[in-house]
């Protein structure tokens, strides 16, 4: 009785302990859109000033004869506006000539349009002039009133400086304040939560019942134990055993229809196992029986897998079949869906944030809104490992990521493969027919054939086992 | 002068932005029905257009939920009809019949839908397909026997009427009862754009397209199709609600397969995922011979040959455009927009010659 109590404890502290660490990892998150967004607003309000100061002195330092560098390249460019148009008009005049030509070789034809050309000519000096006075003094000024519109000039533009620059600074205090107030709010929330998951957490491991060690040994993330799985008369996976370690890149080995993928749907608890179990070390304190959970639960455990014949959305962008697979970490209810609330949006704003590192780790951020219907094999297997990023994965599943990619897209996955290992931290699984691919990354290997354990060991080892080689070979020893 | 120009440009900005907000389209195409609605009150367009109108809306919210369960959910239903009718007698026999405040009728119709939605939902987990439309076809035609035979709460084969209808204790005219669907419409359409465009449609589109990457994501089957059938049993009944207080006539024989294709149709016809392409199916299907055709000499001669125009429409579109009217949509602005650039280069080769 007071066993089940305790138990009952320990799992609402658990409960409690996911709540702050996903309230504390939105806030981690949030923090960095909402300074960006702070900062975007201050740079665009400051954009907007310094045009306004730039407009007010326009028109003086045209009368005033004070030739800005910036009114200098205005009149460049209307000039240079003038003379694109006239460039075109010019061939338009010479291509209605050639028109005229081929009608009728008449000398009066020439002329005529000589003429016209003459007069386009002259028609473009007086543009250019025009436009050219547009932007110089006009000439009867006196002196003296030059020099009272100077003065007028250097004091307005003194004037609108300091009003530009006052604008500024105010602006940028008011953005660093506003800054400083979030951060400091933001870090006094995240040290809060931090403190109570310390808090709850020290409880937990100081409560923690022997039992969970007891099943599986600390280090050992995946254990699989007396596995069995019969399909009618066929058993396609026959007493199996291994365990996966934290960290490492565990591969299985087979040849085809050795029952690696049926191994894969078991532990992912797509197939019921007939026989045996699957212990997951699902955190310090827990190890989980995956035989009690159903399918759609798996993840939330941390265990990601993917498909070996690529599926996705076909009709969402790439980003959003990245949002797709974030399905888990949403907290927003229904309701919240339905009229979209803001904490809605501000979920979405973390989710998308997160995604676009995550394409960006993996090189995919051309592809960001791009349908998938019609991209590379290569490009769709690596956004079904995108995919698995995305709900903070402890052990991701691979189910034949190679096949179908040629050998310079191999190289990159398996650099990618042990990328994502040391980046989010997750321990992989991989079933793979590519032997140079398993022997480059994996630290342990397990080969099997018709569902039964071969060998265990290093890759080293494994290709010295002999009962691997005639599997493979079929080689009499 | 230039800090003039300076203001316009930051208001047309600001103005862009607007435009550019999903929900803009909607609300002023909402704003156009209440003028038109307004126009016809002022005499200026016939009443019975903007009756069709309003009974084309009221299909067409029936028709966005049907294709949250089909064009997102990937599950086929021939059974709109029956939740469609329940709603009418929902209506009817409690604030009709009964005298129920319109808030209490609203709250039972909704449980209702809701229960009967869970209840096709836990169906669709088992049977899936062409089995599930037959199974909820022949759920809708039970619903008709029960419309047909249980006269108490439906009147029997003479039909319900529904007429002084009151909302909190107000009468309402037809003319209130026509902006209330419009009210009720955009509501619906913004909340549909709200559902799809948030992780619950991206879920039942990722259920749509692979049940077991689904699940692997987490999403899980029993929620999101019992939610699916859930939500597009609301609008039917809500749909139902609707058409009572407009039609204040209802009879079982409306609420037949028939009903169900035509919906089906609409759906398909206008293109399953995109709302604008649903509201022009719909109107294809039901507003087209109500509005334009009606005043063709010949149609009004022969009154059923609309439904011979509605099938070619439907054939020559299913032909071409398997995506919907929507795709017919876009391949024309495609078509203009292609055609524009080429016109100006035939024509700037003209003008200038060949080369630059």
């Amino acid at each position: 009785m007071a066993k089940m109590i305790d138990s009952l404890l320990q799992g609402f502290r658990l409960h409690r302990l996911n709540r702050l660490r996903d309230q504390r990892s939105f806030l981690e998150n949030y923090l960095p859109i909402l300074v960006k967004a702070i900062r975007d607003r201050e740079a665009r309000r400051t954009a907007l000033w310094n045009e306004r100061a730039e407009a007010a002195l326009r028109g003086p330092a045209i009368l005033a004869d004070i030739a800005t560098p910036a009114l200098a390249a205005e009149k460049q460019a209307a000039l240079a506006k003038i003379e694109e148009r006239y460039r075109w008009r010019f061939k338009a005049l010479a291509q209605s000539k050639k028109r005229a030509l081929e009608r009728s070789a008449d000398p009066a034809v020439e002329t005529t349009f000589a003429h016209r050309a003459e007069e386009l000519e002259s028609r473009k000096r007086q543009t250019l002039t025009k436009c050219a006075l547009r932007f110089e003094t006009p000439l009867e000024r006196s002196q003296s009133d030059l020099a009272a519109a100077k003065e007028a000039y250097r004091l307005k533009s003194e004037a609108v400086q300091a009003k530009a620059e006052k604008r500024l600074t105010l602006e940028k205090a008011k953005a660093d304040r506003s800054v400083a107030a979030k951060t400091a709010s933001y870090e006094s929330k995240i040290a809060l939560l931090g403190n109570k998951i310390e808090a709850v957490r020290g409880v937990l491991i100081a409560r923690r019942s022997a039992d969970a060690d007891s099943m599986m040994p600390e280090d050992v993330l995946l254990s699989v134990r007396n596995l069995s799985m019969r399909f009618g008369g066929l058993l396609a996976v026959d007493n199996l055993s291994f365990d996966v370690r934290k960290g490492e890149i565990f591969g299985l080995i087979g040849p085809n229809g050795a029952g690696k993928t049926t191994i894969f749907n078991c532990i992912t608890r797509f197939y019921r196992a007939t026989a045996g179990e699957m212990l997951y070390r699902k955190n310090a304190v827990e190890v989980i029986r995956l035989n009690d959970y159903p399918v759609h639960d798996i993840i939330r455990q941390g265990i990601v897998r993917t498909f070996q014949n690529v599926e996705l959305v076909w009709e969402l962008s790439i980003l959003d079949n990245l949002l797709v697979a974030a399905h888990t970490v949403y907290r927003t209810g229904f309701f919240g869906q339905l009229f979209h609330t803001p904490k809605l949006r501000r979920e979405e704003e973390v989710m998308r944030a997160k995604a676009f590192s995550v394409l960006n780790t993996l090189g995919l951020l051309p592809y960001a809104f791009a349908i998938p219907y019609g991209l590379p094999y290569g490009i769709l297997k690596k956004i079904e490992l995108a995919r698995t990023l995305m709900a903070h994965p402890r052990l991701i599943i691979l189910d034949e990521p190679a096949a179908g990619l040629n050998d310079k897209e191999t190289e990159e996955l398996a650099v990618l493969i042990k990328k994502i290992r040391d980046d989010y931290h997750a321990t992989i699984f991989l079933v793979e027919h590519d032997m140079g691919l398993v022997m480059d990354v994996c630290d342990t290997i397990c080969a099997i054939s018709f569902g039964k354990k071969l060998a265990l060991g290093t890759p080293a080892e494994i290709q010295a086992d002999k009962l691997v080689r005639s599997a493979y070979l079929g080689e009499e020893s | 002068m230039t800090t003039l120009r300076l203001s316009f440009d930051r208001i047309r900005k600001q103005l862009a932005s607007i435009a550019r907000h999903p929900y803009f389209g909607f609300l002023a195409f909402g704003s156009i029905l209440v003028v038109l609605r307004l126009l016809a009150i002022g005499g200026v367009i016939p009443n019975s257009l903007m009756k069709s109108l309003v009974i084309t809306m009221i299909y067409a919210i029936i028709a966005l939920g049907f294709s949250l369960l089909l064009g997102y959910g990937g599950l086929a239903s021939l059974g709109t009809a029956g939740f469609v009718g329940l709603g009418t007698y929902f209506i009817g026999h409690f604030s009709g019949t009964l005298g129920y405040p319109f808030a209490a009728t609203l709250l039972i119709s909704l449980l209702g839908a809701i229960v009967l939605g869970a209840i096709v939902g836990f169906i669709s987990l088992r049977i899936e397909g062409m089995y599930l439309a037959i199974i909820t076809l022949g759920l809708s035609e039970i619903l008709r026997e029960v419309f047909k035979s249980f006269t108490a709460f439906t009147n029997g084969v003479n039909g319900l009427g529904f007429r002084d209808f009151a909302l909190f204790g107000l009468p309402v005219s037809d003319t209130a009862v026509d902006f209330i669907v419009i009210f009720v419409f955009i509501l619906i359409i913004l909340g549909t754009l709200n559902i799809i465009k948030s992780p619950t449609g991206r879920a039942l589109l990722a259920m749509k397209n692979s049940d077991s990457a689904a699940q692997s994501m987490g999403i899980g089957l029993m929620k999101y199709r019992l939610l699916a059938f859930i939500l597009a049993t609301i609008y039917a009944v809500i749909g139902g609600l609707l058409y009572m207080m407009d039609q204040q006539f209802s009879i079982p024989t409306t609420w037949s397969l028939d009903f169900s294709l035509n919906i089906l149709a609409a759906v398909v016809v206008g293109g399953a995922q995109s709302i604008t392409g649903i509201i022009l199916g719909t109107f294809m299907i039901f507003g087209l011979n109500m509005t334009v055709l009606k005043e063709i000499a010949f149609f009004r001669e022969y009154p059923d040959a609309t439904w011979i125009v509605s099938g070619l429409l439907i054939i020559l579109i299913t032909m071409f455009y398997p995506g919907g009217l929507i795709r017919l949509i876009q391949a024309i602005r495609f078509w203009l927009v292609k055609t524009g650039k080429k016109l100006k280069r035939k024509w700037r080769i003209h003008r200038y010659g060949e080369d630059d």
